[in-house]
């Protein structure tokens, strides 16, 4: 069994993966829960683009 | 002259109670989720245990690497902790991954970091279990 995820893919898995977990852990009402893994799910996608885009100069 | 000074006692301690807690604790290392289970908190539970499993199975069939206890330097002790953090789904992972780690490629590397965030992310819902019991938070 193999999985070939793309660089997005993977950091889009891992950041939905640990923001619900944090969620459920951090929260206990279900509205709670849903703003947390969504904020939480945001920031995680900017800062992984926005370092992605900081390192891209020095990439070549 | 009387001793007015009181030593704070501490409070009784419920053995059984501490017992009921730690159990819970190893039961949700050992199978991601049962510790929520066993106190009848569902969602956690189930989330718990989708959520380490997909970190797991995707980890492992990315061909990233499960370390072992043979490992020369502390990165690799710490990675094995890491990984056994994931309890019984550590031996899932060795099932899936029987062509072992392939670190040469970016998903092989991703997949390391996937099994070692599946453990501590375990180990970080046993504690919870384990408090929950106890009746600290939940």
């Amino acid at each position: 069994m193999k999985f070939h995820l793309s660089h997005l893919q993977a950091m889009l898995l891992f950041a939905l993966m640990i923001s619900m977990a944090f969620g459920f852990l951090s929260r206990r009402r279900p509205l709670d829960r849903v703003k947390y893994i969504a904020w939480s799910l945001l920031l995680f996608l900017l800062f992984g683009i926005g370092i992605g885009w900081a390192m891209y100069p020095f990439s070549r | 002259m009387s001793d007015e000074t009181q030593i704070a006692a501490d409070p009784p301690r419920d053995n059984k109670r501490e017992a009921r807690a730690i159990a819970f604790g190893v039961a949700g290392w050992l199978v991601p989720g049962l510790g929520h289970a066993l106190q009848r908190m569902w969602g956690r539970a189930l989330t718990f245990f989708l959520v380490v499993g997909v970190l797991v199975f995707v980890g492992a069939g990315m061909r990233g690497n499960l370390f072992n206890s043979q490992g020369l330097d502390a990165f690799a002790a710490l990675g094995y902790l890491a990984d056994l953090g994931t309890g019984g789904f550590y031996l899932l992972a060795k099932y899936i991954e029987l062509g072992g780690p392939d670190v040469s490629h970016a998903y092989g590397d991703y997949g390391t970091r996937f099994l070692a965030a599946a453990g501590v992310l375990n180990l970080l819902a046993a504690l919870h279990a384990y408090e929950a019991a106890r009746g600290r938070k939940a």
